[in-house]
């Protein structure tokens, strides 16, 4: 992909000798080596293969449109080159008021959902690795909101808002603890943190489980010379397993916050961004954009702006997914 | 108009005439046969159509659908046809799954020979997955869509011309409204196949148990709004169903009737002889209309609250339960809660019967320009052969289409839920059946002449579904005032239509 | 963390501290399993009701007549409904299986060259295929279908396989090279010298040895593939090919929506993938732990 093809074909491209025959000799070097290796490469292929047809030409076609101007008719094979006009009219021109109204969402949504689900997983994470009588069955159940489907989790979230019928403002008021319902999707202050608390739901047992498979690594010994030489609970925790879960922290976060960037479903079936566009997203915001306002054009130059994110995003988690991983290798 | 459609899109019209030539000389042997409808002589005048008018034309024709299909396309045809629609669903009532599964079962008899590749598609997911496959060249041959899609898609060079006369039949037989609707920058891209307009339903008991006439519908809008805060007042329950969730077709139909009636509008589609050129959304008409939305939600808190969230689809849920006044209602609305009545057994059924026994119906309310609603319905469209996996079969297009638009067909698809496209059809027998059968049509026919189209621009989808939800939700959310709303709306309809 | 075990010599104060985070742990898990649980437990009371019950409010709690109509009508290949669903539960399924099977298979070989092999581009190739993840599907809705409209799979089950598997290969390849990585080379290097070719260590020494991780991989495809919505609704056009998500949207029209069936379905829709999990989810912590996180 991009990131093996890139820097050589700039190098190709100078005409300075000295680059030249470094290129040569990169050649000369790399083809041989791949032909010695040609039988690694079968491993790989359906792999490779799949992620072509699915990626790359999608992506080259986004980029692509990002710089045209499609019109009204969506003639896709009569667009007209506009440089980057999509991006002048999202980021100064028509779209911009409402584009930065949607980013300061999109954070909102992005950073208290991961930080939720990371928080509420890693205490829930320290508390089913215990060993209790029916530990199992507990595990499971907190597992549930991750498996269902995210289709399903929105109907259901969003018959438990319901702002006449909701079976939260029922339970509130039959317990006298409010007078009338508490509107959640039906209000702007109220729906983005209404929203971030379902997409929490669907998402912490994620957190957990990672976090769980990060502390079977902590070894026992530690805890207990920790215990030994009376530090408190608190200290341990600290001191002792936290060291241990940086690495696995890292990635959940990571994971999350891609996830939570890319969560389209969750906000498109409770509110469809509203109200009054208090929870659009970039996500729901580029899908409204292309399909209900017939954009696509638009929402090309929308989707690359989000692929910029990703993609220093996804520099970090590489980073972080990869970390020793040369001395592994063998010959 | 900033973008014309390139004329070139229609080169392939010259083979489609040459394949249209021998089908229109068969179809002279069926004229005489047709034409001894009265109706079918002039165009169509809405005004005339009062309840008693429509009941003393009942009955009075006798259709031989096989004999006047013969004359269109010759029974032996052998072809393909595929065709998308939002079928019935789970959640409609059982006659219509019955009449679309007669309806299929009658055109398999009738062309035995011609294979129908049916998809039904949701209708919340129709218009999307119909953009999509149209510009990925994956559409069907034919797609039945509701009045407001067509003329985006013709606009966009996605639809074949295609007239009534293609079909076998006149333009005459036709609503003009709903021919307006399949009619783009002079040219006729579908039949229409089914005209419908929505009514008020209400909870008598509930009226009554707030100090109001049980037996009376608000006269206008002003009521609607000192109703239901009367409502709230004295029974604790929401007064009018609104519903303003963007993107949900339901919202325009409900809201548009509204804003109509004070003499506001998108653009002058209310006016006699509209241009489509002037935006009227923040004209003193629309700003009432809104004003009177804000008053019943933000003021009064009369309504429910969620109607930010909902769709009508949610709204009758508590209409059923007894927990809402009145509400816009299309006539299958009507038909599922009779249709539930029917079927609920033990407790419900008691529920169930009481809530049938208090709902009434009457016109939608007038406001102080005039009565309005929604025209709305749907129509049958041949995609643009470019849009189209493969080839179009173009006699066995004609032959569903004419099938479909016929006076017996046209009649029995919208058995509970519209009105036959096809004026011949309610000439017929099953006419009058279904006047006899369903009281509730009494009120809907009568609206058909206050019936209001969509401004018939491809812009208008985006218009409807997107911009006029937002200056609700704006004024109801207080993101905006009211009037900011309405400017708001109207400098983005400005903009969409290219400045003007 | 673990609770102090009664033999432990420990202070007094140290003591209670420990069972005031014992408590806290423990009151912390109950609100969690009510979190987790209620919106699942209101589900199911609803899908129980009947159509009219599910309308009231304030609403039963208890439903005052529980009926299990609903999912007769769903399960039952007799009534309006049944045999519908049924087919949408099948097309799920074969979708969900094919995509776990063809996952595995393309995933398991290609982290084992990516852990034993070093072939050039390998790292940046590594890197690729772990980046598929960034790209959010909203955006590739067109393009995608522009592409399989070419491959003339628009409207067929292979035309989301193959999407899906993209879905679920990052972790899957990511996981299984963390388990190849930690079994010891000179596994294969005995069993070469025994006479297998390369391609036989890998199937006799290295597959048996990553089962959980394999376990897991099909797992977390299958649960994947199972709930996906949009590219179900994008490319499936017959009714007769739907997957249960998309056949889930159908309890809705323009004007009427059946909370207790929705509810019905989407119960039956989350019952073989939660079952599934359950007993194979201390697999998944193992191969999370074995595989990924320790490095």
């Amino acid at each position: 992909m991009a990131v093996t093809s890139g820097p050589d074909q700039a190098v190709a491209a100078t005409s300075s000798p000295t680059r030249l025959s470094r290129f040569w000799s990169w050649i000369t070097g790399i083809v041989p080596s791949m032909v010695a290796h040609r039988g690694d490469y079968l491993y790989i292929l359906p792999a490779l293969a799949v992620m072509m047809v699915v990626i790359a030409y999608p992506v080259y076609f986004t980029i692509n449109l990002s710089f045209h101007n499609t019109g009204r008719a969506l003639d896709f094979d009569n667009k007209v080159w506009t440089g980057l006009d999509n991006y002048r009219l999202l980021l100064t021109g028509d779209y911009s008021r409402e584009f930065r109204k949607v980013t300061i969402n999109t954070l909102n949504w992005t950073i208290w959902s991961t930080l939720g689900a990371f928080l509420m997983g890693l205490g829930a994470a320290l508390v089913v690795q215990r060993e209790f009588i029916g530990r199992g069955l507990v595990r499971g159940i907190l597992l549930i909101p991750w498996v269902i489907s995210a289709v399903a989790a929105a109907y259901i979230w969003r018959w438990l808002y319901h702002s006449d019928y909701g079976l939260i403002s029922g339970v509130l008021t039959e317990l006298g603890l409010i007078d009338s319902n508490i509107i959640f999707l039906d209000s702007v202050d109220m729906v983005m943190p209404a929203l971030i608390v379902a997409n929490i739901w669907k998402e912490f047992p994620f957190a957990m489980i990672m976090l769980l498979a990060g502390l079977q690594t902590v070894p026992e010994g530690l805890h207990r010379a920790a215990m030994v030489d009376g530090a408190s609970p608190w200290n341990r925790f600290f001191h002792v397993t936290m060291p241990h879960l940086k690495g696995v922290t890292i990635i959940t976060v990571l994971l999350l916050t891609v996830a939570n960037l890319n969560s389209f479903t969750t906000v498109y079936i409770m509110t469809a961004g509203g109200p009054a566009n208090a929870s659009q997203i970039w996500i729901t915001d580029i899908y409204r954009i292309a399909f209900q306002r017939v954009r696509f054009d638009v929402a090309s130059a929308y989707s690359v702006i989000l692929f910029l994110v990703m993609m220093s995003m996804g520099y970090f988690y590489v980073k972080a997914l990869t970390r020793g991983d040369h001395r592994r290798t063998i010959k | 108009m900033t973008i014309h459609i390139p004329r070139d899109k229609w080169s392939h019209s010259l083979n489609r005439r040459k394949l249209l030539g021998y089908g229109a000389a068969a179809g002279l042997g069926a004229a005489a046969l047709r034409f001894d409808g009265m109706m079918a002589q002039e165009a169509v005048d809405p005004t005339t159509w009062t309840p008693e008018f429509i009941a003393s034309q009942a009955g009075t024709l006798e259709v031989d659908t096989a004999a006047e299909m013969a004359a269109i396309v010759p029974l032996d045809y052998t072809g393909k046809v595929s065709y998308w629609y939002v079928g019935p669903s789970e959640a409609e009532p059982q006659i219509t799954h019955d009449m679309d599964a007669a309806f299929w079962e009658a055109f398999a008899a009738t062309y035995p020979n011609i294979e129908v590749q049916v998809t039904s598609v949701g209708y919340n997911d129709m218009l999307d997955k119909l953009r999509t496959a149209a510009l990925g060249n994956a559409a069907p041959m034919l797609a039945k869509m509701p009045i407001l899609w067509g003329v985006e898609f013709a606009a966009s060079g996605q639809l074949m011309n295609f007239t009534p006369e293609d079909a076998g039949y006149s333009s005459a037989e036709f609503w003009p409204g709903a021919m307006k609707s399949v009619t783009w920058d002079g040219e006729v891209y579908g039949v229409p196949t089914n005209n419908e307009t929505m009514a008020l339903i209400w909870n008598a008991a509930l009226f009554d148990e707030a100090g109001l006439d049980p037996e009376s519908a608000p006269a206008t809008w002003d009521d609607v709004v000192a109703y239901s805060a009367q409502i709230k007042e004295n029974t604790g329950k929401s007064g009018y169903g609104l519903v303003a969730r963007v993107n949900a077709g339901n919202t325009p139909f409900r809201f548009m009737p509204q804003m109509w009636a004070y003499g506001g509008g998108a653009l002058d589609e209310a006016e006699d002889s509209p241009t489509y050129q002037t935006v009227y959304a923040n004209n003193e008409g629309s700003i009432a209309a809104v004003q009177a939305s804000y008053d019943m939600y933000v003021r009064d808190q009369s309504v429910p609250v969620s109607a930010l969230t909902n769709t009508q689809a949610e709204n009758v849920d508590p209409f059923i339960g007894g927990q809402l006044g009145m509400m816009i209602s299309h006539p299958s609305e009507y038909a599922k809660l009779n249709d539930l009545a029917a079927n609920a057994e033990g407790a419900d059924a008691e529920l169930a019967a009481q809530v049938v026994e208090n709902t009434r119906y009457g016109l939608i309310p007038e406001g102080p320009a005039r009565r309005a609603v929604v025209f709305g319905g749907s129509n049958i469209h041949v995609m643009n052969p470019d849009s189209v996996d493969g080839d179009i079969d173009l006699d066995a297009a004609r032959a569903l289409v004419a099938f479909m638009t016929g006076p017996e067909w046209s009649t029995k698809l919208a058995w509970v839920g519209s009105n036959p496209g096809n004026v011949r059809g309610f000439q017929t027998s099953w006419m009058k059946e279904r006047i006899d059968t369903i009281p509730f049509l009494d009120v809907t026919t009568s609206m058909l002449p206050h019936g209001i189209p969509f401004p018939v621009i491809p812009e208008s989808t985006e218009i409807m579904n997107i911009i006029i939800p937002d200056m609700l939700q704006n004024a109801l959310t207080e993101t905006m005032s009211v009037e900011e709303s309405c400017n708001d709306a109207a400098s983005k309809i400005e903009s969409l239509l290219g400045g003007l | 963390m673990s609770s102090a075990p009664a033999s432990t010599p420990l202070k007094r104060s140290k003591r209670r501290k420990a069972d005031f985070w014992g408590v806290a742990g423990w009151i912390y898990l109950i609100l969690l399993l009510l979190f987790a649980a209620v919106p699942m437990l209101w589900m199911f009371l609803t899908s129980i009701k009947t159509q009219f019950a599910a309308l009231q409010y304030p609403p039963q709690w208890i439903p005052e007549s529980p009926t299990l109509d609903q999912y007769r009508n769903l399960l039952s290949p007799s009534s309006s409904v049944g045999p519908e669903f049924l087919r949408y539960m099948l097309n799920s399924v074969w979708v969900s299986t094919a995509t776990t099977i063809i996952g595995v298979t393309v995933a398991v070989p290609a982290a084992y060259a990516f852990s034993r092999f070093t072939f050039p581009g390998r790292e940046a190739l590594f890197y690729s295929v772990l980046l598929r993840n960034m790209f959010p599907a909203v955006v590739f809705l067109m393009p995608l279908f522009i592409v399989m409209r070419n491959l003339r799979l628009v409207n067929n089950h292979w035309s989301l396989i193959i999407t899906y598997l993209t879905f679920g290969l990052p972790l899957s390849i990511w996981l299984l090279k963390g388990f190849y990585d930690n079994i010891p080379i000179e596994l294969e290097h005995a069993a070469r010298i025994d006479g297998a070719s390369r391609f036989q260590a890998f199937l006799r020494i290295i597959m048996p040895l990553s089962a959980p991780g394999i376990i897991a991989t099909a797992i977390y495809t299958f649960i994947i593939a199972w709930n996906e919505y949009l590219y179900a609704v994008t490319f499936i056009n017959s009714k007769e090919k739907l997957t249960l998500p998309v056949g889930l949207q159908r309890f809705f029209s323009e004007f009427v929506t059946n909370w207790p069936g929705l509810m019905a379905a989407a119960f039956i829709m989350s019952v073989p993938v939660v079952v599934l999990f359950l007993v194979l989810q201390k697999y998944f912590v193992r191969a999370l732990t074995e595989g990924a996180v320790k490095s």
